[in-house]
């Protein structure tokens, strides 16, 4: 009978099977694919982007169409060279791109590789630590509401949850503002960090532009303080749209995990509910929330826009509410076409980790 | 394995807390400040709403660049803090030297913060690069008046004007065609960008740049080199920082993060500023004039419109000007900041009347609907008129939203109008209007100099700053005789006789005026200061 249960000698209360060695001999192949998938994806994203663009006529027309006297705006159009053939156009404009040429912004004259280098690192910053806050709240709530299943704080976390990604970021920023801001005074008001932390930061030689990170860098704690000051409330309203996600995610796989053979073994062995959720029902339930997170890169990177118009956060989603308003098709273009790469590498990367975690995916 | 794996996590927090310590302990001691070290009152920190269109002066004549200009180059004359009188800064001596010539002797030993010597050659370049590049958006039609510049030696410019006595010349090098800059960093013929401004350091003024991330933050070092007029900043460095929304300048102010908030705070925001105990809101003489702009080529009925008709257009604009009702606006909209302004001169101003209370409405301000329709109907106008009326929501305050939101519905309330109300953001904004891109439009204006000619000049003489392709010989001859007018008495009667003229044309609809506005720190001084009707933003007084 003892047969029956195979008793791994891989952990402390011989629950979990046994890892087998994987022959990785797929791993390369697959990474390798993977890698190569990058490029037809940016392209595809490039190429919806710079046509859906279009769809309303060139960008001098969508921003000035019916404004202009049509001699003036046919003058504009040449000059801009948006009156020759879209594939032309296209071929060009996929030109540019490889060698780094996003072009030049239509309101502010400025160059938008200039533009998306200097925002980037910001936008970067605030994305990271709502995914943080994410991590840090989903995964725990989840594992606890799993444990407390069907029970009271089970359905408080499960409609905390529910209204976590259902409240719009702008709605809940707004109210963190209000309640930790201006009721508090606990936390700042807008902004990545006080005026005299800020020219601290970009004074440094060769600053990242993530501010904590330069911070660190300097060994500036007062800085670190502040930066981390600020990046409390724009994290949490932005994380939390994520964390909802996540805590549903790890609730289902946990519960599911404790239903297998192994943990029924346990639990008739006496092992603790509490131990059975926290030392062998979380690993397998965190593989499907890796997969996720690259996707949930890109809600983020969305929310990103809302948030930072929220708390004056100037990122690049700050940038792009100011161009759109501002109907500078050449700007936002840019600004759309780096955060598809970011959601393309970081999706390959997050592709990685779940085959290094679970080999199965990998086939 | 477990005893493993427990060194192992113990390992990497000993890790983590000696790296936590050891940065915490080269951090600095203070609390992070930006003061530089030297004794004096501290940096002080400017928050704004305002834009940056360029730190160039040839390419700007604006108040967001216009501010920062202030700090950072030289000007020939320049007001002292307290009064509006152009009176030498960077000059030793400037004085008309014969009625068509305007001499300025420079200081000795001038320099910018590059090392380059400041003579009178670099004088020379800066004023006849404003007017050889006289960009659309710059300041090139405030020497209109100026016939040359001749560098007689290297301390001894001479100004050779078109009119004789020019009574606003010394003004106009006091305000946004006057910025001294570096012949060495600046081209002559096209403008340059901020970066490369701020790359070459052509500063002469109170302050240098430091450091420069455009619209956003920019941190300004005192110039110790500086020996005009406003002399010594009465702090350690200023920084000013731009903000998107007002209401997050307001809670900054309100936090202490930034010390003095400036412009486009609202009327709610400064009426609920005045009862908070941690600021004080600062007043003074308000110069600014809010107006509606009529291209003359792209408005109904305009020159280049396929209906053009004069009358008619004119019949538009009065019936507008008899429609609006501009109290309504200032207590409604603005909670009373904000005053009717019935001529294209604020009230107040030496030579200020006020024409249209009486041309327009029923006598005394107040909308007169049998007005605006006789003025239809004597033109043959038929109602209702298609407006395309634009209006800016970043650069007047976000109040310009509700202002024109009212603006429509008083228009299309009467049933003359239907208006097809539209915003864009000022970097754009600024640049299309002057392309015939916006045929009615918002504007508002923050005069360079405290005289009734600076609301006329740039405005209704051929080629003005509003290019809206208005011309009245009869109002560029008064605007003319204003300007070269000695007799004091006889001058305020012409400025009279122009702004009832511009009245008749309509060219542009004033609407409000208002007053300057700041708000600051309980432990800020010298704000009031810079509160004066020279109407320019000096951080060099403000200390705390």
């Amino acid at each position: 009978m003892t047969t029956l249960i195979e008793a791994p000698p891989t952990d402390a209360d011989g629950l979990l099977p046994s890892k087998k060695k994987s022959s990785g001999g797929g791993l390369g192949q697959y990474i390798l694919i993977r890698f190569l998938l990058i490029f037809p994806t940016i392209l595809i994203l490039v190429t919806m982007v710079f046509f859906l663009m279009r769809i309303t006529g060139d960008p001098i027309t969508a921003a000035l169409g019916g404004r202009l006297p049509p001699e003036q705006l046919a003058e504009r159009i040449t000059a801009a060279g948006y009156d020759r053939p879209i594939l032309v156009q296209y071929f060009e404009y996929l030109g540019q791109l490889l060698t780094g040429n996003f072009g030049t912004t239509l309101s502010d004259n400025r160059q938008v590789t200039e533009m998306l280098t200097t925002y980037g690192s910001a936008t970067l910053e605030l994305t990271i630590n709502a995914l943080l806050v994410a991590l840090l709240v989903g995964i725990p709530l989840g594992m606890i509401a799993a444990h407390r299943r069907d029970k009271a704080p089970d359905a408080v976390l499960r409609i905390f949850a529910i209204l976590c990604y259902a409240t719009p970021v702008f709605f809940s920023g707004l109210l963190f503002k209000l309640t930790f801001s201006v009721w508090l005074g606990w936390l700042p008001v807008a902004g990545r960090a006080k005026t005299s932390s800020e020219l601290e930061l970009t004074s440094l030689q060769a600053p990242t532009g993530i501010y904590w990170l330069d911070a660190v860098r300097s060994g500036n704690m007062a800085a670190l303080g502040d930066v981390t000051a600020h990046a409390v409330l724009p994290a949490l309203a932005l994380g939390l749209l994520t964390a909802g996600i996540f805590l549903r995610l790890v609730r289902t796989n946990v519960i599911g995990t404790l239903g297998k053979d192994y943990v029924e073994a346990g639990r008739s062995r006496g092992v603790s509910e509490f131990r059975l959720v926290t030392k062998h029902a979380y690993k397998p339930a965190l593989i499907p929330i890796i997969t996720v997170m690259g996707l949930q890169i890109a809600v983020l990177l969305g929310g990103a826009v809302l948030t930072e118009t929220t708390f004056e956060w100037k990122g690049l989603g700050f940038q792009l509410a100011t161009y759109l308003t501002a109907r500078d098709f050449v700007a936002v273009q840019g600004i759309v076409v780096l955060l598809a790469v970011i959601v393309a590498v970081t999706n390959f990367i997050v592709d990685i980790v779940a085959a290094l975690i679970d080999p199965r995916v990998r086939y | 394995m477990a005893m493993n794996k427990k060194a192992l996590h113990s390992a990497i927090a000993l890790a983590g807390v000696s790296a936590f310590a050891l940065t915490a302990c080269t951090g600095p001691s203070g609390g992070g400040g930006t003061s530089t070290g030297s004794a004096g009152g501290g940096t002080i920190t400017y928050g704004t709403t305002d834009k940056v269109v360029t730190l160039d002066p040839a390419g700007s004549y604006d108040a967001g660049s216009f501010m920062v200009m202030n700090q950072i180059y030289p000007f020939l004359l320049n007001a002292k803090p307290g009064t509006a009188d152009a009176t030498p800064d960077i000059a030793e001596s400037a004085e008309f030297t014969s009625p068509t010539e305007y001499t300025v002797k420079l200081k000795s030993d001038l320099k910018f913060a590059n090392g380059h010597a400041l003579t009178s050659s670099d004088v020379k370049f800066s004023i006849d690069r404003v007017v050889s590049i006289a960009d659309d958006n710059g300041p090139a039609s405030l020497l209109g008046n100026l016939e040359s510049v001749t560098a007689k030696d290297d301390s001894t410019v001479v100004f050779k004007l078109k009119a004789g006595n020019d009574q606003v010349f010394p003004g106009v090098l006091a305000a946004n065609a006057g910025p001294i800059v570096d012949e060495e960093v600046f081209p002559a013929d096209k403008l340059m960008s901020d970066d490369e401004i701020v790359k070459g350091k052509p500063f002469a003024g109170p302050y240098t740049i430091e450091s420069y991330k455009k619209n956003e933050l920019v941190s300004l070092k005192v110039n110790p080199d500086y020996k005009g007029l406003l002399g010594k900043p009465a702090n350690d460095g200023a920084s000013i920082k731009y903000y998107a929304d007002s209401n997050n300048l307001k809670l900054d102010v309100q936090q202490g993060n930034i010390d003095v908030a400036g412009r486009s705070l609202t009327a709610t925001d400064a009426a609920d500023l005045e009862k908070d105990s941690k600021v004080t809101v600062h007043k003074g003489p308000g110069g600014e004039l809010r107006y509606i702009v009529f291209n003359f080529d792209t408005m109904p009925f305009g020159a280049k419109t396929a209906e053009a008709d004069p009358a008619k257009a004119l019949a538009v604009r009065q019936a507008m000007a008899n429609v609006v009702d501009r109290d309504a606006i200032a207590t409604q909209v603005y909670k009373g900041t904000y005053l009717p302004a019935y001529s294209v001169v604020p009230d107040g101003f030496v030579g200020a009347i006020q024409p249209l209370k009486e041309m327009y409405g029923d006598g005394s301000g107040k909308p007169s609907l049998d007005k605006a329709k006789k003025a239809f109907s004597d033109a043959g106008v038929t109602a209702p008129v298609n407006i395309k009326l634009q209006y800016n929501p970043d650069h007047y305050g976000k109040s310009s939203g509700d202002e024109y939101a009212m603006i429509k519905e008083q228009l299309e309330k009467s049933g003359l109008f239907k208006v097809d109300l539209q915003s864009t953001e000022w970097v754009t904004y600024s640049k299309d209007r002057t392309k015939d891109v916006y045929p009615v439009y918002q504007l508002g204006w923050f005069p360079d100099y405290s005289d009734a000619d600076n609301y006329l000049t740039p405005f209704f003489v051929p080629g003005n700053f509003l290019k809206n392709h208005y011309e009245n010989p009869t109002v560029t001859d008064l605007i003319t005789k204003q300007l070269t007018t000695v007799d004091k008495a006889e001058r305020e009667k012409v400025l009279g006789d122009a702004q009832t003229a511009v009245a008749k044309d309509l060219s542009t609809l004033p609407l409000l005026q208002g007053a300057q506005l700041m708000v600051a720190g309980k432990d800020v001084k010298g704000v009031e200061k810079t509160l004066d009707a020279s109407f320019k933003t000096r951080l060099g007084v403000i200390s705390k």
